[in-house]
Order: C-alpha cells, then sequence, then structure tokens
C-alpha cells in the first residue's frame, strides 16, 4: 500500500479529527504537498458540507418533542418487581447458564453440607448434636446415672458416692442425690 | 450441543471435584497427628447464686443440673498423640486420664478414667463428636459436686 492510499483511508477520520496528533501532523503535511490528496480532501469536504446541508433542513421538518418526551416517560416510569424479575428470569436463564447453575447448586449444598460436618469444632457445638455415646462404663460397685439432654444436646455421667464415705473431710452427703 | 447433553457433561465435571474433595477430606480424617483434650473442672453447688462468667459457654449445658451456682476451679488443655494418656489432676486428691483412641466418622473415641488417690472411681471409653464435649460430674468438693467438662479435637 503506498503513502498515498494510506492517506486516503485516513483522510476522513482525519476531518472529524479523530487522529491522534501524530498522525493528524502526518496526514496534514502529506496532502499539503501532494496534489491527488489535496483534490481527495477538498472533495470530500464538499461531501460533508453537502450531507449536512441536507441534514439540517430535512431535521429542521422533524418534530422531535414527541419522540424525547416518550423516551423521558418510559425513563420515569416505574416498572413493577414482577416486570423486573421476568426480564431477570429470562436473561438469567439461559441454556447454558443453566447447564452451569443445576450442577453447581447441587455441588454448593452438598459442600454446605459436608463442610459444615467436617469443620465445626467448638463450643457452638452445644447447639448442634453434641451427644456423646458411651461404649463402656465400670464404676466400681458405684451407682451412676447417665443423662443425654435433648436441648443442649449434651451427655451427662454423673458418679454416686458409695455409703463408705469415700469423699472428702468436708463430709457432704448432700452429692448422694441426683441433681438433674 | 443440547442441554441434557451440556447437563450431563457439567454434571460428570462437578462429580470428579466432589470425589476429589472427599478424598481429600478422608485423608484429613484419617492423617490428624493428635487429640487436643479440654478439661474444666467446675464446682457446682447450693451455696450461693454465683455464676462464674466464664463459663457462659457452658450455662445451656450446665442448667440441666439444677444447682444454684457454677465456678470454674480449674482449666487445662493438652494436646495427646493417638493412643498416648494425658493426665489431669482434678481438685480433691484425683486425677484424670484420657486417652484418645481412634477417630472414626467424624467421631472420637475416648478412654477416661477417674481416680481418687489410687482408688478408680470410673473407667469409661466414649465416642463424641470432633470438637464436641461431654460432662462427668458427682463427686462431692466443698459442699458441693465437682462437673468436669470433656472437650475434644483432632488436630
Amino acid at each position: 500500500m503506498t503513502d498515498c492510499e494510506q492517506i486516503r483511508e485516513s483522510l476522513g477520520t482525519w476531518l472529524d479529527g479523530e487522529l491522534g496528533r501524530f498522525e493528524a501532523e502526518a496526514v496534514r503535511s502529506h496532502v499539503e504537498k501532494c496534489p491527488h490528496c489535496g483534490e481527495e480532501k477538498r472533495q470530500l469536504e464538499r461531501l460533508q458540507v453537502a450531507l449536512r446541508s441536507v441534514l439540517e433542513v430535512e431535521a429542521s421538518r422533524m418534530a422531535f418533542a414527541p419522540f424525547w418526551n416518550g423516551v423521558q416517560c418510559r425513563i420515569a416510569a416505574k416498572r413493577s418487581w414482577f416486570e423486573d424479575l421476568s426480564d431477570w428470569l429470562s436473561s438469567a436463564l439461559t441454556p447454558p447458564r443453566l447447564a452451569w447453575a443445576v450442577p453447581a447448586v447441587i455441588a454448593l449444598v452438598l459442600g454446605v453440607w459436608s463442610l459444615d460436618s467436617f469443620f465445626y469444632s467448638g463450643r457452638s457445638g452445644a447447639q448442634r448434636n453434641n451427644f456423646a455415646s458411651v461404649d463402656s462404663i465400670d464404676t466400681y460397685g458405684r451407682n451412676v446415672a447417665l443423662l443425654r439432654e435433648d436441648e443442649t444436646k449434651t451427655t451427662v455421667i454423673w458418679l454416686y458416692q458409695n455409703q463408705e464415705g469415700e469423699n472428702e473431710s468436708s463430709g457432704d452427703t448432700d452429692e448422694k442425690r441426683p441433681s438433674f | 450441543m443440547s442441554l441434557p447433553a451440556i447437563l450431563m457433561k457439567r454434571g460428570l465435571l462437578f462429580s470428579v471435584f466432589w470425589y476429589l474433595a472427599a478424598g481429600y477430606s478422608l485423608a484429613a480424617e484419617i492423617s490428624t497427628q493428635s487429640v487436643q483434650i479440654k478439661i474444666e473442672t467446675i464446682l457446682a453447688s447450693d451455696q450461693s447464686d454465683e455464676f462464674d462468667s466464664r463459663l457462659a459457654p457452658l450455662q445451656r449445658q450446665l442448667k440441666v443440673m439444677k444447682y444454684r451456682s457454677y465456678r470454674l476451679l480449674k482449666e487445662e488443655s493438652q494436646t495427646v498423640p493417638w493412643q498416648g494418656s494425658a493426665a489431669f489432676e482434678i481438685p480433691g486428691g484425683r486425677s484424670l486420664a484420657v486417652t484418645p483412641q481412634e477417630f472414626r466418622d467424624k467421631r472420637l473415641a475416648l478412654k477416661v478414667g477417674l481416680q481418687q488417690g489410687e482408688k478408680p472411681l470410673l473407667d469409661t471409653t466414649i465416642r463424641m463428636n470432633n470438637g464436641g464435649n461431654f460432662l462427668l460430674g458427682g463427686p462431692p468438693h466443698e459442699g458441693g459436686a465437682l462437673v468436669i467438662s470433656i472437650w475434644a479435637t483432632a488436630q
């Protein structure tokens, strides 16, 4: 492609003021020196002037007020939530998105369920199923009570003292009773 | 490609991901090296209406026992390897030995022994949720009863 061809391709953009500074300078200096490109430029300018005058005449005949009023009314009009939802659903539930959404939702549900049960720890566990199960128990002849309390999901092993008074020198007897 | 075909393909993709995640989770369960045992020794009595604010997280659990007053006497944590044993001193010349035995189905098995001096008071094997606790109570102390909260968390 010759210089002239490149310049002619850029002429329209240059005349519209859309070229960068250096490119615009290169086109301007070429057009000043090259008679063919200079002529091309003048033709384009004449065409622009002719088009502008035609458009201005036609535009003056058109009534734009109703058009702009309509646009403003549509902008100002409040849409119902149902219309918004309907628009959102129609754009969101396209087949490719649905194809991702279904397995993603399944994976998310399974993930939340399993991670919750695997990682939970600490005292908040008292609100969940914190029940302990007793595999074996030997109290060496003492009485024992095993309580599984539903509200807090707590397991309590309560050991009673035997009659031989093996407790401390303070000699408490009250602790023989179950407190729950 | 039709929607069912796309769904099937992506479902399979997520299944593979899921198997990998489940495998990782299982491996994590098997490879825990030790167990953190935390013992809170609490004096429950009817001698006052005091409730030790440090026991607030246990308040609902302790309420089961219908005492009026609860005071934290001692709190101690030890990290114990599997099959290893941790000994905790309990007020009143007692001692508690805890031996983590196994971790299966997200539940820990603990062997717990309570002694008074040389005399055994209780030997039990308990299965509990990882990070959970249970209460062992009854031994008399200072006009009330001791309640021992035993927590275990695999690490």
